[in-house]
């Protein structure tokens, strides 16, 4: 009984996480500069990632098909979704930076920039 | 899952193009990575995880990295 | 629960990875900066290490699980000699 609920559940947040890879996927390729996709792929990395890693392990908690190696994916899935949960978010921020400070991309929809004056492209 | 692999294989020929057409180094440094890891992909779906585990940090880790230490030590854009 | 409903729920949730995979690939190969590129590609092998989880789950096979930690890994590896060098024009020293 309980190995049927993991199982769905596991089931759920595979599906979840392919409809926000898509959703990632599609922004990526619609905003229009660098700084705006950032968003997308923080959609991509924690919605897509971390959710369908913990799904895919609690699946494999759950089946009992994949005799007694389960608890092997079990541990890999659930480092591999912390070390994303980890790892993501930090290179995103590291490469946003280093942009910033080489100034290869102006910021386009811009209000105020006080880390440098000259990257601000103010509208209209 | 052949029609996976094919398609797999046909966006890493079209990134090998890009990366020997392109003259900005860093950028072709950065095409080989997605080749990298898409024969990656291609290597698990062939049942080969021994020699994903050794291609990985060959091909996406080690290889940019010694590439961009080479570029920096020389000039960023090929010349004529 | 048996196999086969997990096994035809991976068949029905494949082609939506497959069309992502397609796109990030798209903004990997045609980005204006190089920012952009590594950016795709960063979020591509993330989520392309939570897809080989899911393969080795439908592959019935657990020994292919250690290859996505190590996807995971050297990723950002990548990640953070593209931000070195793009912030100070050389990588080691």
């Amino acid at each position: 009984m309980i190995e049927d609920i993991l199982v769905v559940i596991g089931m759920i947040m595979i599906g979840v996480g392919a409809v926000a890879d898509l959703i990632a996927a599609i922004g990526m390729n619609r905003f229009k500069n660098f700084y705006l996709r950032l968003h997308a792929a923080t959609i991509g990395t924690i919605w897509g990632a971390f959710v369908p890693l913990i799904g895919a392990s609690l699946v494999a908690t759950g089946c009992y098909c994949l005799g007694s190696y389960r608890w092997f994916v079990t541990g890999g899935g659930i480092i591999t979704a912390f070390l994303v949960l980890i790892l993501a978010p930090a290179g995103s921020h590291a490469l946003a930076r280093a942009t910033h400070r080489s100034g290869l991309v102006k910021v386009e929809p811009c209000v105020v920039d006080h880390l440098n004056e000259e990257m601000c492209v103010k509208e209209g | 899952m052949l029609l996976v692999t094919a398609l797999a294989s046909i966006f890493s020929v079209i990134a090998v193009y890009y990366a020997i057409m392109e003259k900005n180094l860093v950028r072709a440094v950065v095409f080989s990575a997605i080749q990298s890891t898409i024969y990656a992909f291609i290597y698990y779906m062939l049942m080969a995880p021994d020699i994903v585990l050794v291609y990985i940090p060959v091909a996406v880790g080690l290889y940019p990295a010694v590439i961009l230490i080479l570029i920096s030590k020389t000039e960023k854009v090929e010349k004529q | 629960m048996d196999f086969s409903i997990i096994q035809s729920f991976i068949i029905y949730v494949l082609p939506i990875y497959m069309v992502a995979f397609v796109l990030y690939t798209i903004r990997a190969l045609k980005g204006p900066t190089i920012s952009d590129q590594v950016l795709a590609i960063d979020a591509m092998s993330y989520d392309l290490a939570a897809f080989l989880v899911v393969l080795s789950i439908f592959f019935k096979e657990p020994i292919l699980i250690g290859t996505a930690i190590v996807l995971a890994l050297w990723i950002y590896a990548l990640d953070i000699y593209i931000a070195k060098y793009l912030e100070k024009k050389e990588v080691g020293e």
